[in-house]
């Protein structure tokens, strides 16, 4: 089988699996993730006004992490929420529609005394 | 020869139309309820679920994400972003917001091309 990972270009492989050391792992998405919170938010207060850009950003530095991580012919969506942390009841919930075998997902929730925040990243492996 | 194209209107995610299919999937389930703690996570499963299941039926070939947030309403704030890494050709994405007196839903549609 031919490894995807060689193929830097747009077309398609045709091959229907990740190679091992490509594949979307959740655990080492879950500790990028963790770590770029922790640095980021750490001292972080809610403020209203800051916070669509603080979200934006976030999301933005994940996902340019993620793609420095090498997880070649996956494509990547990261998902931010943040919100303030009132005593206010919250659920979320994802499904996904996709090949198990090569897809995955990872999440990861931060709080601190004043905000919470929720991230969920997906990879879609690219035949 | 345009018939043969692979990628005509008919098989591209639309979002207006998966915007409507969700819309009727919140509003089906939360309906006028009043948030509930022993509910909500029931709730949010089944919105997510009962969307995705309307989004396989139209029989596109895409695989789909679904995240749905429920938060009660409180005054509190809440901000959702999302940055993606994809071909925006052809993957496409959608958010719907939805809200009645004592919660807020937001639903993310995000739509990845099968290609082979």
């Amino acid at each position: 089988m031919d490894d995807p990972g060689l193929d830097g270009g747009s077309g398609n492989t045709y091959s229907l699996r990740a190679s091992v050391q490509h594949r979307f792992k959740s655990s080492t998405v879950k500790e990028c993730i963790h770590a770029i919170l922790k640095e980021k938010l750490a001292n972080v207060q809610y403020i209203p006004n800051d916070m669509p850009q603080l979200t934006v950003s976030l999301s933005e530095t994940i996902k340019d992490r993620l793609k420095e991580v090498g997880f070649d012919r996956y494509k990547m969506v990261v998902q931010v929420v943040i919100g303030e942390q009132r005593g206010e009841g919250v659920n979320m919930a994802a499904r996904c529609f996709w090949d198990a075998d090569n897809d995955s997902c990872a999440h990861d929730v931060f709080m601190n005394d004043s905000l919470f925040c929720v991230v969920a990243a997906f990879g879609c492996f690219y035949y | 020869m345009e018939d043969f194209h692979p990628h005509n209107d008919e098989m591209i995610f639309n979002a207006d139309e998966a915007h409507n299919i969700v819309k009727e999937c919140i509003e089906g389930v939360l309906g006028k309820a009043d948030y509930n703690h022993n509910k909500v996570n029931q709730w949010t499963a089944a919105i997510v679920e009962q969307s995705l299941t309307h989004l396989v039926k139209l029989g596109k070939t895409y695989k789909y994400i679904v995240t749905c947030a429920v938060m009660q309403r409180s005054g509190a704030g809440l901000h959702t972003a999302s940055s993606c890494f994809w071909d925006t050709t052809t993957d496409g994405t959608c958010t719907v917001r939805w809200e009645n007196r004592t919660m807020n839903c937001i639903v993310n549609v995000f739509a990845v091309a099968i290609i082979l």
